[in-house]
């Protein structure tokens, strides 16, 4: 699966988990820049972050077979673009430091992910003033994310329960209805969520 | 003295004509416990709405509630939802914050309240609501039953006087449902209670309010109201196995 | 489309942060002089609804499946400054919380698919819906639309990965542009078959007013019209940067030649040399080209079928609200 729902990982207690947010998502950010910017004749100072990253992964406790799994389930693309750098001089070269510079980012990525709750990068982004409404939209999205996909989940379900027929042009049409379905609900939900708002007081 | 909700000949039309409300009237004395019951449709959630002054969207005429002595309007509206705490009926609507701290403390904080009171507040409501220790905790994370009462202690922590809930037991296991009633109990507002949860209503509220098509149909002693069999069945209810022996009064 | 981190060099992904934020800037400041409190809550849910919609199984052949990036179809319901904030939201959550495009990439991510493919794509909606009317106007301008911003984001996502020198100009745009002239063909069939559903359920979510913005907000347009330029003269400027290249090589080789024989060679001699640079692009956007014109009648069918002619015409429609 594309995208770990479950965000099991995200709250439990190791001395990475502890790490303000704030310095975890500068860290990350650094390393990944600091990667990318690298040369590809620097393939040991690559191999130094790893070994940092690669620690950092120890002591956050998390299981090592959900790491690769999440970092694997993400490696596709990553290949299919890298590939196209073959069709170019030193293209065998190129395309192996793309592959390991990658790979390096998304292991930064899903550690961080998986050691911060994402309400916590919230408040890191509110106290470094990011804009007011974008900050809204990112919470309530990380809030009802979960509920939307559990109501697709569900629409699914019940659709499936009521076809017989295989037919992928009913398929299509059956997808579009439930997408459909999602919008109008989420933006019924929108207007109860604006009451309840209101109810407490916001203006 | 006033009373705590006092609503006199209460009409309401949504927008595309369908009349929802017909002179509602009725009166609430403070700290009376209150069930608002009445078939589906009836127009229950509607007429909480009103009790804070989310509804009418236009307002026009006469106020015709008053909360505390006082009429709701367009300028009283933020103060009378300072005093009327609303629980809405599905919990995911009212839970948007990303933490529960977050979400009991959107209230305290609308208040205009400083840091220190608010994390006081929400200790003090998430100790009411039974649910200490929940504040760094995710609400994707929660049961239905928790969810709820972040909720309501998200309503407690603005220190209402009145409390006006929607369904609060719906979709609550029998422990869930057990749990809340007790905790409702406890609590000491005025409480106006909508819901189809008929023994809930035996158990927590003196007096009852029936409701159906948008009018008053009947109002009285809950007991002596539900063990009207005929009434109730009239208005697609039923006498609550609760008092199958029990004499009406 | 998502870029993962280490594909983009320093300076595109500085160039892709700066247009996504000044994109990003201009939308939040027109929904928060112009979006009614009311409508605030929609936008958070809006980009719940376009990640959840992005995780449905369109099935295709042999167990891949289709998916939505979902921009036209938030800009048609929301207006291009909310399809840039949900956009964005959304690959902001998917960077942070899921690993799902690099986060040094982020820019250049919310460029393509938010700003270009958002507000290019409702650009090219409301041309085409001013020409035709009604909800069949809406549908055919929507999955064109929608068509062609994947086009374009893919396109620019080529040009950043040839900016940055991950793969050479002459393979990447053909590869990219020609796999999304394929994978739009879907987002626009989606996008359609959603908003009829959509017009059946609650037409009155398709009018104007359900959008973030009046409809004349010239400003606006302006400061998108011209990141979207920029945008695409930095990152498409290896189109252009080749011919002085191929021109030059030419030239040179011209120039030896000269030196060995005569001086009276024709000035202009096909570029035999280098066909994988010129041909191959050139191909590709004839076949975009082309590929235009195919989908715009496929829209058309799509409308057609969608939109029974027995209906009488409505207002509903980018056009007819103004």
């Amino acid at each position: 699966m594309r995208h770990d729902f479950l965000d099991r990982y995200s709250r439990l207690d190791s001395p990475v988990h502890r790490a303000p947010a704030a310095v975890k998502l500068v860290v990350a950010l650094a390393l990944v820049v600091t990667v990318v910017l690298l040369p590809s004749s620097r393939a040991v100072a690559l191999a130094a972050a790893t070994i940092v990253v690669l620690a950092a992964a120890a002591l956050s406790r998390i299981p090592w077979r959900f790491l690769v799994r999440r970092v694997v389930v993400l490696e596709p693309f990553v290949l299919g673009v890298a590939i196209l750098a073959l069709f170019q001089p030193g293209g065998w070269r190129l395309f192996l430091f793309l592959v390991a510079k990658c790979t390096f980012g998304l292991l930064v990525m899903v550690l961080l992910s998986n050691t911060t709750p994402f309400s916590d990068l919230l408040r890191v982004l509110k106290g470094a003033h990011a804009p007011a409404l974008l900050v809204t939209t990112l919470s309530l999205m990380y809030r009802y994310l979960f509920v939307l996909v559990d109501e697709a989940q569900r629409m699914k379900r019940a659709r499936a329960s009521r076809t017989f027929t295989p037919r992928r042009t009913w398929a299509w049409q059956t997808m579009a209805t439930v997408v459909s379905q999602l919008f109008v609900r989420s933006s019924e939900r929108a207007e109860r969520i604006y009451a309840a708002m209101c109810a407490r007081g916001w203006r | 003295m006033s009373a705590a909700i006092e609503v006199r000949n209460l009409h309401f039309r949504y927008g595309e004509g369908t009349h929802a409300l017909h002179g509602v009237s009725f009166s609430i004395a403070e700290g009376e416990s209150v069930g608002l019951i009445g078939p589906n449709g009836a127009g229950k959630s509607t007429l909480l709405l009103h009790l804070n002054g989310l509804l009418p969207e236009v307002w026009t005429g006469e106020p015709s509630v008053l909360v505390g002595g006082n009429p709701v309007t367009p300028g009283t509206a933020l103060e009378v939802r300072r005093k009327v705490g609303l629980l809405f009926q599905d919990a995911n609507d009212q839970l948007f914050c990303p933490t529960v701290f977050e979400d009991v403390a959107f209230g305290p904080q609308q208040l205009g309240l400083s840091e220190a009171e608010i994390r006081e507040r929400v200790t003090r409501a998430l100790a009411h609501a039974g649910i200490p220790g929940f504040e760094a905790r995710a609400p994707h994370h929660l049961s239905v039953g928790e969810k709820r009462r972040v909720c309501l202690a998200g309503v407690l922590a603005c220190e209402p006087s009145i409390l006006a809930l929607d369904e609060p037991t719906s979709s609550l296991d029998p422990k869930g449902r057990r749990e809340l009633k007790e905790l409702l109990r406890g609590i000491t507002l005025t409480k106006l209670i909508a819901t189809h949860d008929l023994e809930l209503v035996v158990e927590l509220c003196s007096r009852v309010i029936l409701l159906d098509g948008g009018a008053v149909a009947a109002q009285g002693p809950t007991l002596a109201l539900l063990s009207d069999e005929e009434l109730m069945l009239r208005h697609n209810l039923e006498r609550p196995h609760i008092l199958r022996h029990l004499h009406p009064h | 489309m998502h870029i993962p981190d280490g594909f983009l060099d320093g300076k595109t992904a500085v160039a892709g942060g700066i247009l996504a934020a000044a994109g990003l800037g201009v939308a939040l400041r027109q929904a928060r002089l112009h979006l009614p409190p009311r409508r605030v809550p929609l936008l958070g849910l809006a980009a719940a609804f376009v990640f959840a919609a992005q995780m449905i199984n369109f099935p295709v052949a042999g167990g891949t499946s289709g998916h939505l990036i979902g921009a036209v179809l938030a800009a048609v319901l929301l207006g291009p400054s909310g399809a840039v904030i949900v956009i964005s939201a959304v690959l902001i959550v998917q960077c942070l919380m899921f690993a799902d495009g690099g986060i040094s990439a982020l820019g250049a991510n919310i460029f393509n698919m938010g700003v270009l493919g958002g507000v290019g794509g409702w650009a090219i909606y409301r041309v085409v819906g001013r020409l035709v009317k009604g909800l069949f106007g809406l549908i055919l301008a929507a999955s064109f639309a929608a068509w062609c911003s994947t086009v374009l984001g893919a396109a620019a996502c080529a040009g950043e990965l040839a900016a940055s020198h991950t793969a050479p100009w002459s393979v990447v745009l053909p590869a990219m542009a020609g796999i999304h002239m394929l994978i739009g063909i879907g987002e626009g069939l989606i996008t359609g078959l959603v908003l009829a559903a959509i017009a059946r359920a609650r037409p009155e979510l398709l009018r104007p007013d359900a959008a973030t913005e009046p409809r004349r907000s010239y400003g606006a347009i302006v400061a998108y019209g011209v990141s979207i330029a920029l945008g695409l003269a930095l990152f498409a400027s290896p189109l252009a940067s080749r011919w002085p290249d191929g021109l030059d090589r030419t030239a040179e080789r011209l120039g030896f030649k000269a030196k060995a024989v005569a001086t009276s060679i024709p000035a202009v001699l096909p570029d035999y040399e280098m066909p994988g640079i010129h041909w191959s692009v050139l191909g590709t956007s004839i076949a975009g080209a082309l590929g235009t014109v195919v989908v715009f009648v496929l829209a058309w069918l799509l409308a057609r079928v969608l939109v029974p002619m027995a209906d009488p015409p409505d207002s509903t429609g980018p056009g007819t609200a103004s």
